[in-house]
């Protein structure tokens, strides 16, 4: 007995291919594309959203397939956190990817919830984000007027908003294989150790030749309105020796790349505090998952 | 004849003699578990009648205002609303305070918190009621709201409940020699501030009724309460009603942790108004964010202590003054506070104790019932203090508790003499030993690296029964069937605790020693005798007492029946496995179902009530001395730590709890109770936080921003050390179990990272940030 809870009457359509959906999104006003509807349904009973329509993707085949290609991993916005987490590929070549999605909910949300819908809620905390910056990920966006790809980046444009057109979904993530030895390592910091929305979460790549750090790749989620790209302290790192005073004086500069905000989770002071701290671990992390310990 | 041996203390006595038993003391399986598991187990929600309306709360979003009206006529234009229901529509007396008359159902004239029910909207279908609710419009006067109780305890420009005169609800003290001359003995003395927060119960099932209008103008209510006869007395009360008019069905109840203590009563009756007005079934369940922002919360605390010690490493004074903060109604504050005051020393001797406690009103969700009831906070306060004198005595802080432990023969801070079951000096010493405590106390806590262990111990105690001479009591009826098999009756409610399909039936098969799935529980009604309630750690301790005394006094009946029969003594008949034999000649014996047969042709009584009400002694309020509970629980509890100084984030990575509770009737019962206790205990002190904003207002009123542990935040949770104490009431001797593990954890935890820190810990909840700006300030 549902009797907690009013979720508006909405029209529930589900079109059977990728082709029909985009044909009806075309012509359909005042609707949300629904894929795992984690996010979604619990924004409807608070009433964060009041729409008409109900456009269900979830089951959409053409949406739902993790390519393993020579160069990069192509990635259907409806394949579920869950399904990523068992992926062999994922863990192995993207494993910065791998501890987000491990950190993120319960089995039973995991198995609901897709990485597409995690990235078109855009919210601010958003745990799959952070990876997918350092990966510099592409997305398709897809209309009855074709395909563009944009950058994960200029993806998310403000809390709940996103790059999106009103006729367009998010049809795939396509991520580049790291070059090199690449080390990545994903650092949550929630109010408790599972399950739990995050006060900072940090992603790191790095590749490192001779001892010095030749790319640095940062970012952060719930510091700012957006994931952000830590900028000031990657352009501190790169050309630099790998070192702990290298490391931890950089990661002071994280201050410059976020806006935090107090709220019932954290204070703002809190967050930046954090974001330095994290910063260093995750980039400390990254090295030591290709066996670099600095010192 | 008859009388003496069915005299209740005479089968207590002979019980708690029982040296070799049968199921009592066994892990059994709890007769739920398979409906629970399967789903079978039916909860409020499954229980759906014909013609039932659907019920919704309306909810005030002002903190404090005069009350001037509720206008509906929006949301009854709504199709299929059927009508509202308000103070106005309440039959009989609009009062549902506890320990004082200052609380309404609904309110009249006055809103004193953010999220207080008004009312209810009442519609054929949920969706209905949910969308009219959006239609009701409160009129109110807006006035200015107290939310400090420190504030509030000076204004009396302000007052949340007029006719008080000023915004404090209740006072308590305790004298007890003279603090000044304890101090001025004492060559050590420690003062410190400690504070504790709103914890929120999140039972799994939140609050409902389900009201259903009878014949003869009877009412039948499904509810959720922790005592069907409390219940029964409130909606009779606000209906205007005889008590015999209100039947109270509890089903299995979806966990409660003393939040349906206070609160489930009044949404029976807030369910029951409803049916009587309209004369249909009417089930109220409140949202998850309706019922944290209105079901009242744990004590928030302010506690100044100050403590003194000799060099020798006695206690020779406590000075204390623990204020309160008991939000919108005093609902259970003040007995609460009672707890909190006779408590404030911990299990110690302590000649001179001066304890003042205040319960202050503000306009905040109130204050009520939750596992400990009191005492996790002056346990935190008090364990702290004990801490600190042991640091600057130079002392092990075991071996200083060791020094002032409570034994038998000792005097509480209320003056009262422990003569006997006072197991906590042996429990703390046992858990000592088993968590190494002499090598992980020194060797943690040098204050260097980035993580750092800490290893904390905190004793505690919990009265059992009600305080001072308030009266308490057990009931129950048992009545053994043609067949021989058993119904037994009781008040206890099963809310996941397991008392009635555990302990209760392992103490009905010992007693008439027959297999326990001949034994059906019937539990949770107000059909059964008023057993008192499921709270206070009660269920299998003064709850089974009844249980214990119906059975044992057809064991009576039924080894006089058997002596005639096998040619013995009465006292030497032997009933086992179904089998009554003489002690020294099991081959001659007769069958269960035979002896039954025999009683009912013979004109045997088979059935019998098992009242019994404790012995209590004088209480003197002016200075709080003289007799407090009949017996205390004891538990010491050792945590082990780790903090990451660079994020400030707190993993308790293993405890040893050590509990002087009587006889254990059931030991994986009592683990799983536990352990769930260490997790809410855990919560309280690392994470858990109701927090409120400068508009009275819940902030975090749901699952996402109020946080508890989750499996994965557990620490591991050692076997627990049984000093089995027995309580002389007790069946078999069995005191209290369910609130004891939570008591001593934030002090745990708490005295552990203050060790791993070298820096005392004085407010809760240990969150990541208040550890690392804890550390920061330096």
């Amino acid at each position: 007995m549902v009797i907690y809870y009013l979720i508006p009457k909405v029209n529930y359509l589900r079109p059977k291919t990728k082709e029909e959906c985009l044909k009806l999104i075309n012509e359909l006003r005042d609707f949300k594309v629904l894929a795992g509807g984690t996010d979604l349904v619990v924004d409807l009973k608070i009433g964060r959203f009041r729409v008409k329509n109900l456009v269900d993707i979830s089951r959409l085949p053409e949406l739902r397939f993790i390519k393993n290609e020579e160069r990069q991993l192509r990635i259907g916005a409806c394949v579920t956190l869950q399904e990523l987490l068992e992926s062999k590929v994922v863990k192995e070549k993207l494993p910065v990817l791998y501890e987000a999605i491990d950190s993120m909910a319960s089995w039973q949300i995991r198995n609901l919830a897709t990485i597409g819908g995690n990235l078109c809620n855009a919210s601010p905390a958003a745990d799959t984000a952070p990876p997918l910056y350092v990966l510099n990920a592409k997305l398709v966006l897809e209309s009855v007027n074709g395909a563009r790809v944009v950058n994960v980046e200029e993806f998310f444009l403000g809390p709940r908003k996103t790059a999106l057109k009103p006729n367009e979904i998010l049809t795939e993530i396509i991520i580049p294989y790291p070059q090199g030895k690449a080390g990545m390592k994903f650092i949550k910091l929630g109010r408790r150790t599972s399950f739990t929305l995050s006060v900072v979460a940090v992603a790191a790549l790095v590749n490192v030749e001779d001892r010095v750090f030749k790319d640095v790749r940062i970012a952060l989620n719930s510091v700012a309105p957006t994931p952000v790209r830590a900028r000031s302290v990657e352009s501190r790192l790169v050309g630099k020796e790998v070192s702990l005073s290298n490391i931890y004086e950089a990661s002071k500069y994280v201050l410059n790349d976020i806006k935090p905000i107090s709220d019932v989770r954290a204070s703002a002071e809190y967050r930046r505090e954090m974001s330095i701290v994290l910063t260093k671990d995750a980039i400390i992390g990254a090295l030591n998952s290709i066996g670099i310990t600095p010192s | 004849m008859t009388s003496s041996i069915e005299d209740p203390f005479y089968l207590l006595e002979k019980w708690l003699k029982v040296k070799e038993f049968i199921v009592v003391g066994k892990s059994v399986r709890r007769a739920d578990a398979i409906d629970k598991v399967t789903g079978k187990a039916r909860f409020l929600e499954d229980y759906v009648v014909p013609n039932m309306l659907y019920a919704k709360p309306i909810l005030s979003d002002v903190p404090h205002a005069l009350l001037k009206g509720v206008v509906t006529d929006e949301a009854l234009k709504i199709p299929k609303v059927i009508d509202v229901v308000t103070a106005k529509d309440i039959p009989g007396e609009n009062q549902v305070g506890y320990a004082l008359p200052d609380q309404p159902l609904f309110p009249e004239k006055k809103i004193r918190f953010h999220g207080e029910p008004l009312g209810l909207i009442l519609a054929e279908e949920p969706e209905k009621a949910l969308e009219a609710v959006k239609h009701v419009k409160v009129v109110y006067e807006e006035l200015p709201a107290l939310l400090d109780p420190l504030d509030a305890m000076r204004r009396t420009d302000v007052l949340v409940h007029d006719e008080l005169g000023n915004n404090i609800a209740f006072r308590t003290k305790v004298r007890k020699g003279d603090v000044e001359v304890g101090f001025s003995k004492s060559d050590v003395i420690v003062e410190n501030t400690y504070r504790t927060q709103h914890q929120e119960h999140v039972y799994l099932e939140t609050e409902g009724a389900l009201a259903i209008p009878e014949e003869q103008g009877r009412m039948t209510i499904i509810s959720c309460a922790q005592y069907p006869h409390l219940a029964q007395a409130i909606v009779a009360k606000v209906l205007g009603v005889p008590r015999t008019k209100v039947r109270i069905v509890q089903p299995f109840i979806g966990g409660a942790f003393g939040g349906k203590d206070d609160i489930g009563p009044i949404v029976a009756a807030q369910a029951a108004v409803a049916a009587y007005k309209v004369g249909r079934p009417v089930m109220l369940i409140y949202s998850r964010e309706d019922s944290i922002r209105s079901h009242p919360k744990r004590e928030a605390s302010i506690i100044k202590y100050k403590s003194g010690a000799s060099r020798d490493g006695k206690l020779m004074a406590i000075e204390v003054e623990i204020i309160m903060d008991t939000g919108a109604y005093a609902n259970r504050g003040p007995f609460i506070l009672w707890r909190a005051t006779m408590h404030a020393s911990g299990p110690y001797e302590v000649p001179h104790a001066k304890v003042d406690g205040y319960c202050v009103y503000t306009n905040k969700v109130y204050q009520g019932s939750f596992r400990g009831f009191g005492n996790p906070d002056i346990q935190f306060a008090a364990e702290a203090q004990m801490d600190e004198l042991a640091r600057k005595l130079g002392m092990d802080p075991v071996e200083f508790r060791l020094k002032n432990v409570l034994k038998p023969g000792s005097y509480t801070i209320t003056n009262q003499k422990l003569n006997h079951s006072v197991g906590v000096g042996e429990a703390l010493r046992l858990v000592a030993l088993k968590a190494d405590w002499s090598r992980k106390y020194g060797e943690y806590g040098k204050g260097v690296g980035r993580f750092r262990r800490g290893i904390g111990v905190a004793c505690a105690w919990h009265g059992i029964s009600t305080s001072r001479g308030v009266p308490d009591w057990s009931n129950a009826i048992v009545k053994i069937e043609k067949d021989g098999s058993v119904h037994v009756f009781t008040g206890i409610v099963e809310m996941g605790q397991g008392s009635p399909t555990t302990s209760h039936i392992q103490i009905v098969s010992e007693v008439l020693g027959i297999p326990t799935d001949l034994i059906n529980m019937y539990h949770g009604s107000s059909d059964a005798p008023d057993t008192g309630a499921t709270h206070a750690s009660r269920g299998t301790s003064i709850g089974a007492i009844g249980v214990l005394v119906a059975a044992a006094k057809l064991r009576e009946r039924l080894n006089k029946l058997a002596s005639e029969v096998l040619g013995c003594k009465p006292n030497d008949v032997v009933i086992k496995e179904g089998k009554a034999f003489p002690k020294d000649n099991p081959e001659k014996f007769v069958e269960w179902k035979e002896l039954i047969k025999l009683a009912y042709e013979r004109g045997v009584e088979m059935s019998a009530t098992g009242y019994f009400f404790l012995p209590k002694g004088a209480f003197d309020h002016e200075r709080g001395q003289g007799f407090a509970y009949p017996a205390f629980s004891y538990i010491v509890m050792i945590a082990e730590v780790e903090v990451d100084t660079e994020t400030g984030m707190v993993r308790v990575l293993k405890v040893w709890p050590a509990l002087a509770a009587g006889k254990i009737i059931n030991p994986l019962a009592v683990e799983g109770q536990v352990e769930g206790a260490i997790a809410q205990g855990l919560g309280l002190a690392i994470m858990e936080k109701v927090e409120i904003g400068p508009r009275g207002e819940v902030l975090n009123p749901n699952l996402t921003d109020y946080v508890v542990p989750t499996t994965t935040d557990m620490p591991e949770v050692e076997k627990p050390i049984y000093v089995e104490d027995f309580f002389r009431y007790g069946p078999f001797g069995a005191k209290g179990v369910g609130e004891m593990a939570l008591i001593p954890m934030p002090a745990a935890v708490a005295n552990a990272v203050s060790h791993a820190l070298g820096k005392r810990v004085t407010e809760l909840p240990l969150t990541p940030e208040r550890v690392y700006f804890m550390i920061k300030k330096g």
